[in-house]
């Protein structure tokens, strides 16, 4: 049942890759998507769509690395979605 | 204008009518009104739905349990005659994940699947055989990988990730008291290995729904479900929709058990009938359905527990390996739930758990009545033989010696509330006579092991008996704002009053449309009620699972009716002064003397409120798995006696007697089938089914190969109900649906314990374990040179064939 898991902030990272940068788009997608990995509080959440949820803290500074990757990857943009929890709190959220 | 403002009201497709009951009061046997519809075949279930112009729709599902996808080519499949519309990922309008704790599944795979039966394309067709040709006409390229299977490879750190974040969905540390301590002070120590194997919800209706487009951007869904505003907000978001565009219409229900809790073709049907602008229906087969629903989790369980001489347990050590599957679906809260009962319902002032979620490429697990609790039952029950054998005493006075009472601490830190009666229902059980042995000689074949298949006349059969406890929660947990929403109509229709009753709540078969009407019935003292379809144009009644529906929606109803009789009686005390009032038999009476009719009374106005219930808050879990987590426990014990042909291997369950504390029964025949129907999936789990995988692959998605009980293998119930009330519940009650399957299946397995001698670790039990001729069954098939081959062999391979 959803309510386990409430994490306090969730941010969506869609990579808009480049066609004109030296590596393929994928590998633009995937450079951001192996950031996001290291992070551990990641999952996919379309092709080119990641998701990070955890504390706020956290959730901001992975976001920071993600991004990087991409853009040093040669994505032509990076798309971002803040979504945080109200109720966060009660549910130990750091 | 907002969309509020411009979403039709009108229903896109005529409700179901709401059949005008006559209860009886709370306590009173009451027939349910879909009873005879359902018998009779006149009860409209959701695959019955029919709509004219609708067209079909197909899922495309992955025949590999990981593979990479790198090109989907619809081209040929879109051409067809008859084909309406062909959708990938590409199509899917908004968030292209789902889930109920993580939505971490994809609507419709991209780049990878993860398990066989992964949605992959779907068909909009004029024919429903049209749409199943056009499924083959799309051309999939896949890369296949190799599967990760075992939870337990899955948990190593050198094991290909399934997911960004790795494979471990989940994991729960419970520490209390001091183990340390308490191991240097046990005298008597047992420790095991259990197993649980992949069990499903085999409800007999398949997955089904038909979506009608409103014309104006929104969708209509008329579906078998448990949880119609969950489902509502999961395909909103999917869609791209507000949550007002969608609006979802509860249809007949053939069971669920957890298995509807999960979205399966709720998004796929409303995303075909938005890109055809034409109504869609979407019914699995029973193939589909096997890949359709999560099934109950595989567990691997390792126990130890310790005690003094005397049989005082002094610590439980375990270690729980779950197999999540490919997503997540409610399986944190499975991890969870499990952590906490894996002590059972014993006072263990020492302990230290670790329960684990992992991902598989193995089909997705998530909720299926018991939750957890079901799996780490069988263990701890079978620990607590193990413990009575090494010290000598009776395994049933060894559970009354450590069951738990109120005022003592659970291993997760909450105080056990009152009524906590184990050691009350233990005796219960214990008291109850055992059925009388019959001869086997000349006995009617079909009461003895293997029936009418003759294969025995009474040589090597045993008789064993054997004991379980076991307990969960009710309600959800851990800090979930759990709450529902009911609206109560008090008015006069055709000269009589008349209350209508309105929830959200899912009637999956289990009778809760005739027990909010009996609530209605006694709040109000109205003959006629009328409880109205379950829909998302009232407030969310929250999950029909964690069997709290009887609860939370009925402490929701029982409020409004409340309310409604409140300003009833302000309109009858205007009128007719101050008295003690009551409604009887549609007066109201005043300090006994009835002063007017409530039709007089109400006129032609109708009375009508609407409540919110929240249950008590519950915390979650702390680092080391303390919090009060839980809203209400229930217990449930039970006594199996079995006869066992030892040289097969067959089994003929004789009785099970149970005794469950039920706070009150608020419907006497209900209950009855609640404690009948648990028993019935107990004994499932016990002793036949389990969907078999080899490497990542179903291989008994039917009902032939997938045995569930019939008639034929139910034995005789003795059920002995104690109605001790819990103080903060409605009416005092308590959950009823899932207590029955969680100490059925360890009390049929300790009577085949004790009717064999061996150990029997894993279910479901196998005839081949009680035979002897292994404790587990084989990971391969029987190869040339292994054990018994030579006498039989394959079949493909015998010089006969």
């Amino acid at each position: 049942v959803p309510g386990y898991e409430r994490a306090e902030l969730t941010v969506e990272l869609k990579v808009i890759p480049s066609s004109e940068a030296e590596s393929p788009p994928r590998e633009q997608v995937e450079a951001a998507k192996s950031a996001a990995s290291d992070s551990g509080l990641a999952r996919e959440a379309g092709p080119e769509v990641t998701a990070l949820a955890g504390g706020r803290r956290e959730v901001l500074e992975a976001s920071l690395k993600v991004m990087e990757a991409a853009l040093d990857a040669g994505a032509q943009a990076v798309e971002v979605r803040v979504e945080a929890e109200g109720e966060a709190e009660r549910f130990g959220a750091s | 204008m907002t969309i509020e403002q411009t979403a039709p009201t009108a229903p896109t497709r005529e409700r179901p009518s709401a059949p005008v009951q006559t209860p009886g009061r709370i306590g009173e046997h009451t027939e349910r009104a879909d009873g005879v519809p359902k018998v009779r075949g006149e009860f409209e279930y959701s695959s019955d739905l029919w709509m004219d112009g609708m067209l079909w729709g197909a899922t495309l599902r992955s025949p590999h349990p990981h593979a990479n996808i790198w090109s989907i080519d619809t081209s040929e499949a879109e051409e067809m005659p008859g084909v309406r519309a062909v959708l990938t990922h590409e199509d899917v309008p908004g968030r292209k994940v789902y889930g109920m704790e993580v939505p971490d599944q994809p609507v419709l795979a991209w780049e990878r699947v993860r398990y066989q039966g992964e949605a992959v394309a779907l068909v909009a067709a004029d024919h429903p055989e049209t749409a199943r040709r056009a499924l083959e006409k799309i051309s999939v390229e896949y890369e296949v990988l190799d599967p990760l299977t075992d939870p337990e490879e899955a948990m190593k750190e050198d094991a290909p990730r399934l997911h960004l974040s790795g494979n471990v969905l989940k994991r729960i540390d419970i520490v209390h008291g001091d183990v340390a301590e308490a191991e240097a002070e046990a005298d008597v120590v047992v420790s095991g290995e259990y197993e649980v194997g992949m069990q499903d919800q085999a409800f007999l209706g398949p997955e089904s729904g038909l979506a009608v487009p409103d014309g104006q951007g929104g969708v209509d869904l008329y579906i078998s479900t448990q949880w119609l505003h969950l489902d509502r907000d999961q395909v909103a978001e999917s869609l791209g929709l507000a949550p007002e565009q969608v609006r979802l219409t509860l249809s007949g229900v053939g069971g669920a058990f957890g298995g509807r809790e999960d979205l399966s073709m709720q998004i796929h049907a409303c995303m075909l009938a938005l890109e055809t602008e034409r109504p869609v229906k979407m019914v699995y087969n029973r193939e589909e359905s096997f890949y359709g629903h999560v099934h109950r989790h595989p567990c691997r369980m390792r126990y130890e527990h310790g005690a003094t001489r005397d049989g005082d347990l002094l610590y439980v050590k375990a270690r729980l390996v779950f197999d999540g599957g490919a997503y997540a679906s409610s399986s944190i809260a499975v991890c969870t739930n499990a952590a906490t009962f894996a002590c059972g319902p014993y006072d263990v002032p020492n302990a230290r758990i670790e329960s684990h979620m992992l991902y598989t490429n193995n089909p997705p697990c998530g909720a299926m009545r018991g939750f957890g609790a079901v799996q780490v039952c069988f263990a701890h029950e079978a620990q607590m033989d193990r413990l009575a054998k090494e010290l000598g005493m009776d395994p049933l006075k060894l559970r009354i010696r450590n069951a738990m009472r109120p005022g003592i601490r659970f291993p997760f830190g909450q105080e056990v509330p009152h009524p906590a009666p184990v050691r009350e229902i233990l005796e219960r059980v214990r008291e109850m006579p055992l059925p009388e042995e019959e001869e086997v000689e000349g006995r009617d074949l079909r009461r003895l092991p293997g029936g009418v298949s003759n294969v025995t006349h009474g040589e090597g059969v045993r008789r064993g008996v054997g004991y379980a406890v076991g307990y969960k929660n009710i309600g959800f947990s851990a800090g979930f704002d759990d709450y529902s929403t009911a609206r109560v109509t008090l008015s006069v229709e055709d000269g009589e009053p008349l209350v209508r009753v309105h929830t959200a709540a899912a009637e999956v078969g289990q009778g809760l449309i005739t027990v909010e009407a009996q609530i209605a019935r006694t709040e109000l003292g109205v003959e006629r009620v009328a409880v109205l379809q379950a829909d998302t144009r009232v407030g969310s009644a929250g999950s029909t699972s964690a069997s709290r529906q009887t609860y939370v929606t009925g402490a929701a109803v029982k409020q409004a009716c409340e309310q409604v009789r409140e300003r009833f009686f302000e309109r009858a005390r205007e009128e007719y002064g101050e008295g003690d009032l009551a409604i009887e038999d549609g007066d109201v009476v005043s300090d006994g003397e009835a002063v007017v009719s409530l039709a007089e009374l109400l006129g032609g106005e109708e009375i009508e409120e609407t409540v919110e219930y929240h249950h008590r808050e519950t915390q979650p879990l702390d680092e080391k798995g303390q919090g009060d987590a839980h809203l209400q426990f229930a217990f449930a014990a039970h006594r199996a006696v079995v006869e066992v042909d030892t040289e097969l291997g067959l089994v003929r369950v004789v009785e099970i007697a149970t005794a469950q504390d039920v706070g009150k029964a608020m419907n006497p025949q209900a209950l009855e089938g609640q404690i009948e129907g648990g028993i019935a999936q107990g004994l499932g789990l016990a002793l036949l089914e389990e969907i078999h995988i080899k490497e990542g692959k179903i291989q008994n998605a039917s009902f032939t190969d997938y045995l569930i009980p019939t008639i034929l293998d139910m034995p005789s119930v003795r059920a002995e109900i104690l109605e001790l009330a819990d103080p903060e519940a409605p009416y005092g009650l308590k959950g009823v649906g899932e207590p029955p399957t969680i100490a059925s299946t360890p009390a049929i397995v300790a009577a085949l314990r004790d009717a064999t001698g061996r150990e029997l670790t894993r279910v479901p039990v196998r005839p081949e374990q009680i035979v002897g001729i292994a404790e587990k069954p084989p990971d391969e098939p029987p190869q040339p040179g292994s054990r018994g081959y030579s006498g039989i062999g394959r079949l493909d391979e015998r010089e006969e064939h």
